[in-house]
């Protein structure tokens, strides 16, 4: 990551053009309000002249007259202080009291948690308005102590809202993690739980700063906030209510007043929650199809594009010609491209092993497969077969069809990828109830052969469990279960096993295994490790920042590999290596998308690059296993594994 | 599930109690003295002495607290100390008028509120979402006692469509009832349905990003039955807590609306049992809208339940 947070946080700000209007208004309001004094026109509280009641707006009097013959103008000038510091006294004493108290309930739990929280429940049992004139009646009335105790009513909400967050921070692994790490408490607090709990925060603080201005109006208009000296814009409305079956007038400046300031609120707070945000947008449920792209003589590095890899499946469930995803970059109008004209095979019955680091582009290429990347990016390819059918471009209905039929797929995260409000069961017969049109009876009792399938004991019982209940092993099962309910030709299991507990990921791939030989079904699988493969992948196809860069069969591939990133990958098994030394790791990181360089992609990271390496695109060609998108793939002797892999 | 109404019921208690305390002493601490503001200025010490005992509030704080308490207990909140009548039945006449107002300002947050933000979540960042966002951060932003009063204005001053205070008697059928609660209603759920529908967008578009959209779009599902089955129920949670957190803003609300359209409800009647000091009905008026705020709490709970399995299983 290049850039810092906080810049990142700013420079989105500064695009968001509603936010920034908002803000600049706001610092209008706050200008405003300090200069009062020497802007407004006539006094916050005398009459100039006694007999000039509820006049109209006129060049001595900007917004008319209130009916005591006040300027409304004068009085809307000052009514911003009182407005401004309202808020911020609530919202001070709300998040000095919220915050901690939430964070602190929310970590810890047990009676702590019991005893805050039911003080919490008393106070928010009653409406807060109702509170905080509970409150005065003690206090005492006047602007200070009304917004006293509507900030103490406030503190409530933070402080439930925070220990809310607190907890759903708690469900995510990476707390568990740290908590598992050794981290003490209160840095776990600070560094995992409050940044996550932060947004939430800042969109119920703006939100809260509005209420608080509301409430002052409230109070004021009951009488109970503002004194009858004090020009508060409540006050102002309370005023105007006594005229206002002569005019409504002096209700609308004001009320405007108080609706545009609490806007500006909301509007900056809803761009710094964005601006916050991980995606600068997003959630829509667009899933862009694939688009058409001609099969090109030649690909977009200018080099001749050869019929990949797939030459060596004879009867192809799955075939993939010139797949490229591109997402725009943030911050510019450019279009990255993560994925570069991918060509891909699999065979009937045969596993098919997509390897590489993170960052490689594997699992956004088997999301494009499946019509699902995720919204602004975009997808192109010339064709997608799956067993006879052309996916790109079909209408998402249709293609819906086949990603519950033909193809399933197994993701990383097991609990991510369980809907938590439903039965394990409810989401195993899901697809068998929607695409096979089975019975509830049937359904369940073909489940419960499924998850029998897929190794879990007691099926029985288990359907009716939650995913909760489950252990990520048992979890992912489920998950595989799910992907196999409609007897799908093609399998995709997206690192399905790097979640896990590393004592059940041998497991799991041995199921993979099984189900793909005793099924004859199809199996993509993909993943960052070529240590998982050598058991289970017939054929390899080794991915490297958006390329493809070597394929061949599982035996070639391991014996000799063809390109010096294989060749990196084999030597970073664990198994390949002596006891005593350490693990060998290719320096450095895979480049973003957008530093990726026309010429090999690997350069840069090559122990065996030349001069000739950087002096153009390089083509995938074919080499002495198979496919190699390496110049110097005939002269370089690269070592692979040395026993025979088993 | 039963055992997790139970459970509630019975933490409702401790509750109504903590509620009781709180506000009873709360509300002591004004000093003011409401058996001289009862009887005028011109009444004598003896007077004034004689209607302190009669009031009971020559008693020690903590006796007059027992007494109270007891009482309540049994639905007795004390007699009225202006009017001379039952308290629990002045509020009991007054409890349809406003339980009907939030209701309707409810359904109309409820049903605008949460069509609006599952809208604007499924097509985020398109015009359909922007306009929806712009709507509803104006809406949230009107303070109910201004759209009250231009309501009152424009509709009812101006207009004469529907009238701007309570039919001398009360409303008679259905008909009237319903014309009579309108404008009122209309006024309370602007910024309701406003703060749904924000955060109910907000929160199916966080769901939208989750990996179980994913599988089960990945599954096939159609747009459609993603949204409704897998998505909606997981993004009604914090809408639900939500909700919670409005049914007592509609309550509070109806304090300002009540006033401006002179309805004889439980909101005008703690407004002025706080300006008149009348510490008795105020403690009532607390309890009531405190007791109705608790069981709707309860009914949310239980949907919590429902809507998180993890949830069912801590109890």
């Amino acid at each position: 990551m290049s850039m810092s947070t906080r810049q990142r946080v700013q420079a989105r700000l500064t695009r968001n053009k509603v936010a920034m209007v908002g803000g600049v208004y706001l610092l209008v309001v706050v200008i405003v309000a300090l200069l009062a004094p020497l802007l407004a026109p006539h006094d916050e509280n005398l009459a100039t002249r006694f007999q000039d009641i509820l006049f109209s707006p006129s060049s001595e009097y900007w917004l008319g007259t209130d009916h005591v013959g006040r300027d409304i103008a004068s009085r809307l000038m000052f009514g911003a202080r009182y407005a401004l510091f309202a808020g911020a006294e609530a919202v001070v004493v709300a998040l000095a009291i919220g915050v901690p108290l939430g964070l602190l309930i929310g970590y810890f739990r047990g009676w702590v948690d019991a005893v805050v929280m039911r003080i919490v429940e008393t106070v928010v049992a009653v409406p807060a308005i109702v509170m905080a004139m509970a409150i005065i009646a003690g206090l005492g009335v006047g602007l200070t102590k009304a917004m006293l105790a509507v900030g103490i009513v406030y503190s409530m909400v933070i402080t439930r809202l925070t220990r809310a967050e607190v907890f759903a921070a708690r469900e995510e692994l990476y707390v568990d993690g740290a908590i598992a790490a050794g981290a003490s408490s209160i840095r776990v607090m600070f560094r995992h739980v409050l940044p996550n709990v932060a947004p939430a925060l800042i969109v119920q603080t703006t939100l809260l700063f509005a209420q608080a201005i509301l409430a002052e109006a409230g109070l004021s208009f009951l009488g109970i906030g503002a004194g009858s000296d004090q020009a508060s814009w409540g006050r102002m409305l309370r005023d105007a209510q006594l005229s206002i079956d002569r005019t409504i007038w002096p209700a609308i400046p004001p009320g405007l007043a108080v609706f545009s300031t609490v806007v500006a609120f909301n509007v900056f707070g809803d761009g710094l929650r964005d601006a916050f945000a991980r995606e600068a947008r997003g959630g829509r449920i667009g899933v862009g199809d694939v688009q058409r792209r001609e099969a090109r003589p030649i690909d977009n590095e200018g080099v001749p594009v050869q019929d990949a890899g797939g030459s060596s499946a004879s009867d192809p469930v799955l075939t993939v010609r010139g797949l490229s995803v591109a997402f725009p970059r943030l911050g510019t109008d450019d279009d990255v491209e993560v994925v570069s004209g991918i060509d891909l095979d699999v065979g009937r019955g045969e596993v098919v092993a997509l390897v590489g680091e993170s960052g490689s582009g594997k699992s956004i290429t088997a999301l494009s497969i499946l019509g699902l990347v995720p919204d602004p990016g975009q997808a192109s390819a010339s064709s997608i077969m799956l067993d006879g059918s052309e996916l790109v471009e079909m209408p998402f209905e249709q293609l819906s069809r086949i990603r519950g039929t033909d193809i399933g797929v197994i993701f990383q995260e097991p609990f991510a990828a369980l809907n938590p409000a439903h039965t394990v069961g409810r989401q195993v017969a899901e697809p068998l109830r929607y695409h096979l049109g089975m019975s509830r009876a049937a359904a369940r009792a073909r489940t419960i052969e499924l998850l029998a399938e897929v190794g879990i004991p007691d099926p029985e019982s288990r359907i009716d469990a939650y995913p909760h209940e489950f252990s990520g092993g048992m979890a992912q099962r489920v998950v595989a279960a799910m992907a196999l309910a409609c007897g799908p030709k093609l399998l995709i299991a997206d690192e399905p096993t790097t979640a896990l507990d590393v004592t059940v990921q041998g497991q799991l791939l041995d199921l993979i295994g099984d189900l793909a030989r005793r099924r004859s079904m199809s199996v993509l699988l993909i993943t960052h490790d070529l240590g998982v493969v050598a058991d289970l992948a017939d054929r390899v196809a080794v991915m490297y920042a958006g390329q493809v860069v070597e394929t061949g069969c599982l035996e070639d591939v391991f014996a000799s590999p063809q390109h010096p990133y294989t060749e990196g990958l084999i030597r970073a098994i664990p198994r390949n290596v002596s006891r005593s030394g350490d693990l060998p790791t290719i320096p450095g990181l895979v480049p973003s998308p957008w530093e990726w360089p026309d010429h090999c992609h690997f350069a840069d990271r090559c122990e065996h690059v030349t001069q000739e390496c950087r002096s153009g695109a390089v083509a995938l060609t074919p080499s002495a296993t198979g496919m190699s998108r390496c110049v110097r793939a005939e002269e370089l002797a690269l070592k692979g594994v040395r026993e025979e892999a088993s | 599930m039963l055992r997790l109404l139970v459970g509630r019921l019975a933490a409702a208690v401790p509750l109504m109690f903590a509620v009781a305390t709180l506000v009873f002493f709360l509300a002591q601490a004004n000093s003011s003295d409401p058996a001289g503001s009862i009887l005028g200025l011109d009444a004598t010490e003896d007077a004034i002495d004689a209607k302190r005992a009669e009031l009971g509030i020559d008693q020690p704080l903590l006796s007059q607290y027992g007494d109270w308490l007891v009482d309540a207990v049994q639905g007795d909140l004390g007699t009225n100390w202006f009017t001379g009548e039952e308290i629990t039945t002045e509020l009991f006449d007054r409890i349809p008028v406003t339980l009907g107002l939030a209701f309707g300002g409810l359904l109309l947050a409820v049903v605008i509120g949460c069509s609006l933000g599952v809208l604007a979540a499924l097509k985020a960042g398109r015009w359909q979402d922007r306009v929806i966002t712009v709507i509803a951060s104006l809406g949230i932003a009107m303070p109910s006692f201004w759209i009250a009063l231009l309501l009152a204005y424009y509709f009812a001053i101006e207009l004469r469509w529907l009238p701007a205070v309570w039919p001398p008697g009360g409303p008679d059928g259905i008909g009237e009832w319903v014309e009579a609660l309108v404008l009122p209603s209309v006024a309370l759920g602007v910024a309701a349905s406003a703060a749904i529908a924000r955060q109910t967008r907000s929160a199916m578009i966080g769901v939208l990003q989750r990996d179980y959209v994913r599988t089960a779009l990945a599954k096939g599902l159609p747009v459609r039955r993603v949204v409704g089955r897998h998505a909606i129920r997981n993004a009604a949670i914090p809408v639900v807590t939500l909700i919670g957190f409005q049914v007592a803003a509609l309550l509070g609300g109806s304090l300002f609306v009540e006033l401006i359209f002179n309805i004889p409800g439980l909101g005008s009647y703690g407004v002025d049992a706080i300006f008149r000091g009348n510490v008795p009905a105020l403690l009532g008026f607390v309890m009531v809208i405190a007791f109705v705020v608790v069981l709707v709490n309860i009914a949310l709970d239980l949907s919590y339940a429902w809507l998180n399995p993890k949830v069912r299983v801590r109890g």
